[in-house]
């Protein structure tokens, strides 16, 4: 009950508005009179100009109108019609034998019309003003605008105006005649119409040119006429600069008349194409929801979302559960974009399950809150989730390969210091009892000497053992020369024939050459233990991977070596263990 | 004799400057890294030098290309490359490049016996020294079809000296016998293992390094 009533209220006032309009419309068309001597409109003056006019200013009512059925168009409906009505008050203004009073409230209307395409411009696609720069500038033309036609209305006596040819003849509102301050704000009009003008045609090329691809094409068909608009009123401006006296019937004014009432006509048609653009997103997106409650394949929402949105620019993050972190559908760690395009969040309860980030232009936010209900929603969880497992079997991998490097690198150092340490001061100590020796000789203590022979031959054979030793800790030739360099070295003190064919000559990554080396020591060892008489050893790289081959003519093989796939793996790689063969593949950049 | 020492560690710098000048031989200068090694050697022009293989910046094979600068450089002076490590890759890259007046020493054998001068002699008269221990792990490696099985018990002796780079005159009087006969066992040693070579070309110890690291010959 009470909601019948709430909704009769507007839809009466709806009513009378478009009566309203509708009279206005119909008083300007009738205005309209070729006959007179001296035209006081363009549509009287020239045989083209009239149905110019009035497809002009019934375009823009009707496509207001028609705006104003959809509910995110109702804005610039509501702007569109004004336009309209605003563009035939020059009409009625020159109404000859009209009432003055409508002549004069014509009058006081028609200068509107520039500052509303600027808003409306402006205000594209949605019909909000999105920034304070933008609601300054429109506001500063709403503000001028009023202020001279304010002051027109007050202050000009149309008998002592030198340059009317519309209205010669009657102002309802005259208070104070001032042919000084009309002039005055005549100026005034001229030169902040020209600034309104050349605003609106540079900030429509702006956004233009910022815009994406698929932006421009819903911003043109509407920023474009607007900009035309501005362009005109520019040459109107500038004509009037050169020949204050505006008349109808010279080729400049008729040309710039025919101009802006084409680009006025176009500017209705792009509203007509604007608005007709939501019943289809609207059938694409509930499509979309119907889609995303059948549980589509895992890691396609984001493709199902740009195809419905028409935004093929659409990204979907979803925050960790830990920390604050963003990843993508794919578990990868994902930093915010810094701008140009808005952030929609999609939240159940109080937690933001997802965050869409979408261009403002093609999508609405409420649009894309309708896309996602609550039924929809459970798709999204369901993505979350699974890129949440996918960032944290990334971790996993990283974790193990941290490990297997943390070891390999506790390895190196520790070659390092044998090598820097014990080795060194068994050196000198060998220079020592040399010298000791050389002295000893002199004395001509055979016993000394003897002795210190021996002492020597210890340390050569401690100096052997430990050079030996720390070889198999780790062979310090692999860091300095490299895999090729390294595996001849091993093939020549292996336990049994190796055949080393071509071995890859170019530098990988430490982690890579480490466990390659590893693998063929091991498969080298593992074919010795099973009485093999040979082994061929091949690293290739082939695209992208290292592919290391060991095949070998021992027994078959018991054990599949998993602590080689284990540290294969945590390279990414695969290590396959055939009977006699083997068969090793790493990513290396 | 004058020679110069690079070596950056100075605990061994020394030792090997204090052998050198008891065995009666003069170090006229001693470097820290490649650069100053250089410097002293085009300054000083020795006859030869002692350069550690692992010098600073890198640690890794600065000695092997300050050599090749040096046999460029100046073709007289010969240069000893001392290593902790037994890395025939090493030895044999050092001989690609200049296979006479160049050798190849572990730094452990630089303090038995007459070895540090009797190397740096050698060196100097133009020959080539290759550690024994390096030659002895060549030997040792594991081979399908082991072409050293065909040589002789002596042939392997002489081909084992060869391979240190000893002249003929010195495996002669290594082995109490005749340059004849060494010059005679040589040639067979080059053709029982295949190598199409001179044998008495200075590239001869390389080819058989190569040779005995499984190597085919046309790869040298």
């Amino acid at each position: 009950m009470g909601d019948a009533r709430f909704a009769a209220g507007p839809r009466l006032a709806m009513l009378t508005a478009a009566a309203l309009a509708l009279a206005w419309a119909i008083a300007a068309i009738v205005a309209i009179d070729p006959g007179a001597l001296s035209p006081t409109t363009y549509a009287a003056a020239l045989p083209a100009a009239k149905p110019a006019d009035i497809a002009a200013g019934v375009g823009l009512i009707l496509a207001g109108g028609l705006a104003g059925t959809e509910e995110r168009a109702r804005r610039l409906g509501v702007l569109a019609v004004l336009a309209g009505l605003a563009w035939f008050g020059a009409d009625l203004e020159g109404w000859e034998n009209g009432p003055p009073f409508l002549r004069s409230v014509g009058a006081a209307v028609s200068p509107f019309m520039l500052a509303l395409v600027f808003h409306i411009a402006l205000a594209l696609p949605h019909g909000r003003l999105r920034s304070t720069a933008a609601r300054t500038a429109v506001v500063g033309a709403y503000g001028i605008t009023t202020a001279v036609s304010l002051g027109r209305g007050l202050f000009r006596d149309p008998l002592l105006d030198l340059y009317c040819w519309r209205n010669c003849r009657d102002n309802s509102f005259l208070v104070h005649t001032d042919p000084g301050i009309a002039s005055a704000l005549g100026d005034v009009w001229l030169w902040s119409g020209l600034a309104i003008a050349l605003c609106l045609i540079t900030f429509g090329g702006h956004r233009l040119v910022v815009a994406s691809g698929p932006g421009r094409r819903v911003l043109l068909p509407l920023l474009g006429p607007a900009m035309l608009v501005g362009a005109t009123h520019t040459a109107y401006a500038v004509t009037l600069l050169r020949t204050p006296l505006e008349n109808p019937e010279s080729a400049n004014f008729a040309a710039i008349f025919l101009a802006s009432s084409l680009s006025l006509a176009l500017l209705a048609l792009g509203l007509v194409w604007n608005v007709l653009r939501f019943p289809r997103t609207r059938a694409r997106v509930a499509q979309l929801a119907s889609e995303l409650g059948e549980a589509p394949p895992p890691g396609t929402l984001r493709e199902a979302l740009a195809a419905a949105l028409g935004d093929p620019g659409i990204d979907v993050l979803y925050p960790r559960r830990d920390s604050r972190q963003l990843i993508d559908a794919d578990g990868r760690p994902t930093k915010l974009p810094p701008s140009g395009r808005s952030a929609a969040r999609i939240t159940r309860g109080d937690r933001t399950i997802a965050l869409v980030l979408h261009d403002p232009v093609l999508v609405d936010e409420a649009e894309l809150g309708r896309a996602l209900g609550s039924a929809t929603k459970l798709s999204v969880e369901n993505e979350a989730l699974r890129a949440e497992g996918l960032a944290q079997l990334h971790e996993l991998g990283a974790s193990r390969t941290r490990i297997v490097e943390a070891g390999d690198s506790a390895r190196r150092g520790l070659e390092r210091n044998l090598h820097d340490g014990a080795q060194q001061r068994l050196l000198a100590l060998s220079y020592d009892l040399r010298l000791a020796r050389a002295g000893a000789v002199a004395d001509r203590d055979e016993e000394f000497v003897a002795v210190l022979d021996t002492a020597a031959d210890e340390t050569t054979t401690a100096l052997d053992e430990l050079r030996e030793l720390a070889h198999g800790i780790y062979p310090a030739i692999l860091t300095e020369a490299g895999l090729a360099v390294a595996l001849a070295t091993l093939a020549d003190g292996a336990p049994l024939p190796v055949e080393l064919g071509d071995v890859a000559s170019e530098r990988q990554p430490p982690s890579v050459e480490t466990t390659a080396y590893v693998t063929v020591a091991e498969a080298i060892e593992d074919a010795a233990r099973r009485g093999a008489s040979f082994a061929a050893v091949r690293v290739a790289r082939e695209g992208s991977r290292l592919v290391i081959a060991v095949d070998d003519d021992g027994a078959p093989r018991s054990s599949r070596l998993l602590h080689l796939a284990d540290r294969v793996g945590a390279l990414a790689g695969t290590l396959h263990v055939g009977d006699t063969d083997l068969r090793a593949e790493m990513p290396c950049e | 004799m004058r020679v110069v020492v690079a070596e950056d560690v100075m605990l061994t710098r020394e030792g090997i400057v204090r052998l050198l000048e008891d065995a009666g031989i003069e170090v006229v200068a001693q470097a820290q890294d490649a650069e100053s090694l250089l410097r002293q050697v085009r300054v000083t022009q020795p006859d030869a030098a002692v350069v550690d293989i692992r010098m600073p910046p890198t640690h890794t094979d600065e000695g092997l290309v300050a050599t090749q600068q040096i046999r460029t450089e100046h073709p007289a002076i010969g240069v000893l490359v001392l290593s902790q490590y037994v890395e025939p890759s090493y030895a044999m890259r050092l001989l690609e490049e200049h296979p006479e007046g160049v050798g190849y020493l572990l730094k452990q054998r630089v303090f038995e016996g007459a070895v540090l001068v009797d190397a740096l002699r050698r060196i100097a008269d133009g020959e080539t020294v290759v550690d024994p221990t390096i030659v002895a792990r060549l030997f040792g490696r594991r081979r399908r079809e082991d072409p050293l099985t065909e040589l002789t018990a002596r042939e392997r002796e002489v081909l084992g000296l060869l391979a240190e780079g000893l002249s003929n005159r010195a495996i002669a009087s290594r082995l109490y016998v005749t340059e004849r006969t060494v010059e005679a066992h040589v040639k067979q040693i080059f053709l029982k293992l295949g190598l199409d070579l001179n044998p008495d070309s200075h590239r001869r110890v390389l080819a058989v390094l190569a040779c005995l690291r499984g190597e085919r010959p046309d790869e040298i």
